[in-house]
């Protein structure tokens, strides 16, 4: 029996911490799995570092996972702790299996995309929503590449279909200060807010949101990045809430589901392919369909959901299956444009 | 700022010219990567490069005859790689029109932002080379609106001349210069015009 190290890369705390959690509880569990399996002619040996939130400590962690023999990390939750670990992964010919959605325009060959890519969550969930709610939006998100790349793709999809951008805001990381962005929420009535802030910025912003509710102006929010494991936090606030993802209403959501299914599909790849075969055997190997990764971009083939938070737990309103991945919307997505006959309002 | 245009991508065409090397392919695996199907060309780009919508060229051992076009002529967006960057080579790649550049050895990244930046100074450096066009065919006719506005004049001043062509140009919804060539060419070729150019006084 072979004993391969696998590294984890995730923080145990810091704002995103919840985020980071449900990765770690997918990738636990699907270690244990693998080591409970006699079918599978290895074992997993994790090794984890704890960058704590802080975006400089992941490139240097990720060099000690590598010099402690794993080629293969789970982890990262930003995009900028991503970024911030690729040239390591390059130096040391480590593999990155990220399991987080994300905003797309990359494709690192020493990285896995496990979770959703734009083409798999933002641009259906405004397919889905304008339709319903309209064109009148307003952007918010984290104040980086997450937030900015998510808010530029859903502002050219929406002013491409003739709607219009009525506010954008980019709050720091962990800040709580939302006022201005509910403020203008509440003077410009748009007719949905697209969510992408993350960890406590979030959580302030949908309570406050579902103050405005309290006041009789409800107005719909949307996100690509909200799940199961954020809704305790959130508690009666999350009502309501709208989410895209590739699952729902298993265990701690897609980001656990989505690190089970890496560790375990590479298990299964090495168990065929072996433990040492780089990135493009593995990824040729079979994994008995768990997760089918395009080789030529090394992102997932994901169904996608819509789904919305009906009494502290997501319901499924709509599913799209097995939705190839478009890191770069090299096919130009375009959302429904606007109707040229409108019913005359005084 | 100014609004990115982001081309259509997918299904899109490079060529690569470049001697086979591990560039090409890395190259290569990020054009798929971004939905583009590439094409390698050595020595000389062969005539299906008229087909691409990118052309990455090496400015290593480059010169001007592997290209089917005239230097700085090339119909498509250019994307110079350059491994040596002694300013002999750089100035090569700028007479050829580089619109954007690759430093090899070509890793992970980079041609995502080379393609869009490609792209975008193309668009700008056509549309600039199409006004500069418009205006110096203008200036070319200046003589001709000179002798246009002389002859409406009538002798009641070169205001009232200019007044009476400008007015027939929007009457025929035609530019000032081609309302001056008409007038002129009404008057028959003896009275002059931009069609007796070459004729002896």
């Amino acid at each position: 029996m072979t004993s391969v190290r696998i590294g984890l890369l995730l923080s145990r705390s810091g704002t995103y911490r919840l985020l980071a959690d449900a990765c770690r509880a997918g990738a636990l569990r699907a270690i244990e799995a693998v080591n409970a399996d006699p079918s599978l002619p290895l074992t997993l040996d994790p090794v984890e570092r704890d960058p704590a939130g802080e975006a400089d400590a992941y490139a240097p962690l990720c060099a000690e996972l590598a010099a402690e023999g794993a080629r293969h990390v789970l982890g990262c939750v930003t995009s900028w702790s991503r970024k911030e670990v690729i040239p390591a992964l390059e130096r040391t010919g480590t593999v990155l299996w990220y399991p987080c959605p994300y905003e797309g325009f990359e494709a690192s060959s020493q990285v896995v995309y496990a979770h959703a890519c734009p083409s798999q969550h933002l641009v259906p969930l405004l397919a889905w929503a304008v339709p319903r709610f309209g064109r009148r939006v307003v952007l918010a998100g984290s104040n980086y590449i997450w937030g900015w790349e998510t808010n530029r793709v859903a502002r050219d999809l929406i002013e491409g279909a003739g709607g219009r951008v009525l506010a954008e805001r980019h709050l720091p990381l962990g800040d709580e200060d939302v006022g201005r962005l509910v403020a203008e929420i509440r003077a410009t009535r748009p007719d949905f807010v697209l969510n992408s802030l993350v960890g406590a910025s979030s959580y302030a912003f949908l309570r406050a949101m579902a103050g405005l509710r309290a006041e009789d102006l409800a107005v719909p929010v949307l996100s690509c990045n909200l799940t199961e494991c954020e809704l305790p936090a959130l508690g009666p606030a999350a009502e309501g809430l709208i989410a895209a993802g590739p699952s729902f209403g298993q265990g701690l959501g897609s980001f656990e589901t989505a690190a089970h299914a890496a560790v375990l599909s590479l298990a299964r790849r090495m168990a065929s392919a072996g433990p040492e075969a780089p990135l493009d055997a593995l990824l040729a190997a079979p994994d008995g369909g768990l997760l089918a990764i395009d080789p030529a971009t090394h992102h997932a083939t994901l169904p996608v959901l819509i789904a919305q938070v009906e009494g502290g737990a997501f319901r499924v309103l709509e599913r799209h299956e097995a939705v190839a991945p478009d890191p770069y919307l090299s096919r130009r997505p375009s959302l429904p444009a606007a109707p040229h006959l409108r019913a005359v309002t005084p | 700022m100014r609004r990115l245009a982001t081309p259509v991508l997918a299904g899109a065409r490079a060529a690569i010219l470049h001697r086979p090397h591990p560039t090409v392919e890395a190259l290569t695996r990020q054009l798929a990567a971004i939905g583009l199907a590439a094409e390698a060309h050595w020595p000389d780009l062969a005539p299906s490069v008229l087909a691409a919508d990118f052309v990455f060229f090496d400015v290593d051992r480059g010169h001007d005859a592997q290209f089917p076009w005239k230097p700085g002529e090339a119909p498509m967006p250019m994307v110079a790689l350059i491994g040596s960057e002694a300013p002999g080579r750089i100035e090569w790649a700028l007479s050829m029109g580089a619109d954007a550049q690759l430093l090899k050895p070509v890793g992970d990244g980079g041609v995502y932002s080379a393609l869009l930046i490609a792209h975008s100074a193309f668009v700008a450096r056509r549309a600039l080379a199409a006004e500069v066009e418009g205006l110096r065919a203008r200036l070319a006719e200046r003589r001709t609106v000179l002798r246009a506005v002389l002859l409406l004049a009538g002798g009641q001043g070169e205001e009232a001349g200019y007044a009476a062509l400008r007015r027939r140009a929007m009457e025929w919804r035609v530019t000032i210069e081609e309302a001056a060539a008409r007038i002129l060419a009404a008057r028959g070729p003896a009275r002059g015009g931009r069609h007796d150019r070459h004729r002896p006084a």
